[in-house]
């Protein structure tokens, strides 16, 4: 690693050969004209080969998506670049963003995506004294034309009416967590139908640490806006993560355990859980030919990060040079809070980008090389990607959390020198339901990951109750999987879906459900 | 506060909080934890079979030295039927390494295991001391990392063990894995959360402690009064690895599982197979037979460079290309001695060989 000067040869474009430069990417000088289509290339060239149901398929003559498209928009640098650029090419069909080849009469030429609906979820209910930006965001996205604004709030992730008005059934009951302890055990609340805030608000009080606290909100904000894609009927998400903020995500994800989503950072294609999706005709349809052709392809939301080769800099040039006024995200801060593993890792990336002006790249190139390594057990519970098989024994393997069987005595002495000792103690094997078995390994480390210190909580004057009540989507799976009422068409699914963990659980629920009746 | 009992036996009184898992514990079940856990690495690993020889790489520091005491405790307690060896290099840097070979001697009485010290002088021709001198504190470490690999697996074939146990604990693998992110270093991500390196007609490499987190092992060394030597080598590692380090240790701070969960993390991906079909094959050296990625082995260009006075050549590719240039290599040039492995893997080597073609 050496450190260089930060252009390499000359001071003038690469590309045109002619004018003087005004921006530096990677040792490279553009000037202003060429800068334009380079970051169009680049966004295209990312989103496009994802558009089309099958991915990579002969997309010469046309980008048919089996869907609408959402933009998740946070009101960061990253997704006012993100939706200045749809709004250009897809949308108001800028000239000057289209690809040359082909001509006026191409196909390309045409909307791609029939509604494009933006998402913006406002968190700051979930820390003291932050501002709510939602009319601002509003006014911001309004000098767009022909674009959907849908506003969403973080404690919708507890709301069973949110749940209802996108299509669901909320006919189960109050279901919560007991995070005071590791076992993670599933109990009743206490209050029925906990007004959302509040569910909110005890949830991330009862959160272990801050790292807990981002991980969590970010999680919650991911899923609300899959629904909202799945409830306006697209089959496209769109996040503003640039080439920086990717290789922060990776190295966060990596430093809390979710070296087996490395890839879904980037890409990744959400179905919703077969037992909660709802009824077909819920579905708004709007007519296009994907969506008639394939009910399966507009259950499938595919996430798509359209900036993850534009780095900070260059999404704050286009930020610029186009006017946006980015309306800006706050900190999650609250009194007393250490920063969290997200923080940390943020400021590291882009302190060694100062000094070691490849990193950022490298990491996202590096990662992109991996692949999950062994089997996936499942969908997460909690935030919904793959789950590994094995998670749980492997913690209790590495980390013994309980009193060991004594060494083999003397008198014993006899073969099989070498079997392992076992892990985990026949009690352990408990009765009582838990949340456990149903999450991946970095929500299970969100929930049961504890600071050395005690951590002052955001909402310290919430009612403290041990028993945390959980996302809707969360409680939803987990009363539905003893109510067999499915269809006959859904029951393939359902027996896949159960072969996933299910053997591990079996009984699980229903023996909870009994809990609660009694 | 009241004394709390330990979390574990629930019986005696708490003295100390877990790093790894925050639990209160006593002392004994903090001993019996750490020791099980290591056990379960070895059994999951199948690490060892009856018989075997191992030699533990000594270098007198906290990890090697609990490394050989709980070797030997786990070797009796689980019969696991191991000869152990303890094996240390000696660098040859001057108010560190003698003084810390002073302290393995001490572990070879201690532990009564037999003991061989292989210095670079000896094997190549210059101590650390000799190299620092030409090249300064810049790429030290890579020189003594290249050299010491080589040093092991030779000081293992003369001791003719088949099987190199290292002290590399948790701390350590979390932050290679990060630094071979980081770095872009994807041949090497792909392997350094492995606990057991090289192939079946290879000296094993492997790292019982790779779950123990360093915290604990100094925990272990002061609870039982080991004698280890604990001074930093004079020559400070890399500023890279530093921030690497600097980093892990934040984490560690805001999350004490970040260790154990970056270790997983590695474990939980592999490199894509399209990655995998451009990676080199192993070869062996053509100067000195040991095994390599090039037609020379690391060792051995390095060693090239400092005798002609371009100690650069293996560190960046202009300075080896400018070597080449400056002509063949010159007839007296001092060589590593050929490296041949210990006798019951060269038969192994042999009919795998016989075996494929
Ligand atoms: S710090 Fe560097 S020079 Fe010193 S012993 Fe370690 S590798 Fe060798
Ligand atoms: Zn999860
Ligand atoms: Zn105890």
């Amino acid at each position: 690693m050496q450190r260089r000067k930060k252009y390499d040869k000359t001071k003038i474009c690469v590309r045109c050969k002619d004018a003087q430069g005004n921006i530096v990417i990677r040792h490279t000088v553009y000037c202003k004209n060429c800068f334009t289509p380079l970051l169009i290339h680049k966004f295209r060239r990312v989103l496009e080969p994802t558009v089309n149901p099958k991915p990579d398929g002969p997309r010469r003559t046309a980008l048919k998506p089996a869907g609408n498209l959402v933009i998740g928009f946070s009101g960061g640098l990253g997704s006012s670049v993100l939706l200045d650029l749809v709004h250009r090419c897809y949308v108001a069909l800028d000239k000057s963003t289209m690809p040359t080849e082909g001509g006026r009469d191409h196909p390309r030429h045409e909307r791609v995506w029939k509604k494009v609906t933006v998402c913006y979820v406002e968190v700051c209910d979930a820390f003291p004294g932050m501002d709510d930006r939602t009319d601002e965001i509003a006014r911001f996205v309004s000098r767009y034309d022909e674009l959907d604004f849908v506003p969403l709030r973080i404690q919708h992730a507890f709301d069973r009416t949110w749940w209802e008005r996108i299509g669901r059934s909320t006919s189960f009951s109050d279901i919560g967590v007991d995070l005071a302890d590791e076992s993670l055990l599933i109990e009743p609340l206490s209050q029925t139908h906990p007004d959302p805030l509040t569910a909110l608000r005890t949830y991330l009080s009862s959160l272990p640490t801050p790292t807990a606290i981002h991980s969590s909100i970010q999680a919650l904000t991911r899923v609300l806006l899959l629904h909202t894609a799945l409830q306006t009927g697209s089959s496209h998400l769109v996040l503003g993560t640039s080439l920086t903020s990717l290789a922060v995500s990776l190295i966060s994800g990596v430093a809390q355990g979710a070296g087996f989503n490395v890839r879904e950072e980037s890409m990744e294609e959400w179905t919703p859980d077969p037992e909660t999706r709802p009824a077909p005709d819920t579905v708004p349809d709007d007519g296009t030919e994907g969506a008639r052709k394939s009910k399966e392809a507009r259950r499938t939301v595919r996430i798509v990060r359209p900036l993850r080769d534009i780095g900070m800099k260059e999404c704050a040039t286009w930020a610029w040079w186009s006017h946006i006024p980015v309306v800006g995200k706050e900190k999650w801060v609250w009194p007393g809070a250490k920063p969290g593993i997200g923080t940390l890792t943020k400021d590291f990336i882009l302190g060694l980008e100062q000094d070691y002006p490849s990193t950022v790249s490298t990491v996202v190139r590096t990662c992109g090389k991996l692949a999950p390594k062994g089997e996936v057990a499942g969908k997460c519970i909690l935030c919904g990607r793959p789950a590994q098989r094995g998670v749980q024994e492997w913690k209790a393997r590495i980390s013994i959390r309980s009193q060991p069987p004594p060494p083999p005595s003397d008198s014993d002495s006899t073969d099989a020198p070498a079997t392992p000792a076992p892990v985990v103690p026949e009690s352990k094997a408990n009765t009582r339901p838990s949340l456990t078995p149903y999450l991946c390994y970095p929500c299970h480390t969100t929930l049961t990951s504890r600071s050395a210190r005690p951590v002052p909580s955001p909402w310290p004057d919430t009612a403290h109750s041990s028993v945390a009540p959980l996302p809707v989507w969360t409680e939803a799976r987990l009363g539905t999987h003893a109510n067999v009422g499915v269809s006959v068409a859904d029951e393939e699914e359902i027996a896949v879906a159960k072969k996933m963990d299910q053997e591990e659980m079996k009984g699980i629920v229903n023996e909870f459900l009994c809990i609660i009746r009694s | 506060m009241p004394p709390r009992t330990c979390a574990l036996c629930n019986d005696a009184r708490a003295i100390l909080k877990r790093p790894k898992t925050g639990q209160q514990i006593c002392k004994e079940c903090f001993f019996y934890v750490f020791e099980t856990e290591v056990h379960n690495t070895i059994t999951e690993a199948r690490l060892f079979k009856p018989g075997d020889r191992v030699a533990i790489g000594a270098s007198g520091g906290k990890d090697s030295t609990v490394l050989a005491h709980v070797m030997k405790t786990l070797n009796e307690r689980y019969k696991y039927g191991l000869e152990l060896f303890l094996l240390s290099i000696d660098e040859g840097i001057t108010g560190y390494r003698d003084d810390s070979l002073e302290t393995v001697k001490r572990n070879q009485q201690q532990y009564d295991m037999p003991l061989k010290i292989l210095s670079y002088d000896e094997l190549y021709g210059w101590t650390m001391d000799a190299i620092v001198a030409q090249i300064g504190k810049k790429n030290n470490c890579t020189f003594c990392g290249v050299f010491r690999r080589q040093a092991l697996d030779r000081g293992a074939a003369i001791l003719n063990v088949d099987h190199i146990v290292t002290g590399h604990n948790a701390d350590d693998i979390a932050e290679t894995v990060l630094m071979n992110i980081m770095r872009g270093d994807i041949a090497r991500l792909g392997r350094c959360t492995s606990i057991c390196t090289q192939g079946e007609d290879t000296i094993k490499r492997s790292k019982p402690f790779k779950y123990a987190y360093e915290k604990e092992i100094v925990m272990y060394a002061y609870f039982k009064k080991l004698d280890y030597f604990s001074t930093e080598c004079i020559y400070s590692p890399d500023a890279y690895r530093g921030h690497a380090r600097a980093f892990l240790k934040d984490l560690e701070a805001a999350r004490p599982s970040a260790i154990i969960d970056i270790i997983h993390s590695g474990e939980a991906f592999e490199i894509n197979d399209d990655v995998k079909a451009t990676q080199k094959l192993q070869q062996t050296c053509r100067r000195c037979g040991y095994m390599s990625s090039n037609e020379l082995c690391k060792a051995c260009t390095l060693l090239e460079g400092l005798e002609r006075g371009m100690p650069t050549a293996a560190v960046t590719d202009r300075a080896r290309r400018k070597l080449d240039a400056d002509g063949p290599v010159p007839e007296n040039l001092r060589t590593i001695p050929l490296f041949q492995l210990p006798s019951n893997l060269r038969q192994n080597a042999a009919t795998a060989v016989e075996a494929t073609s």
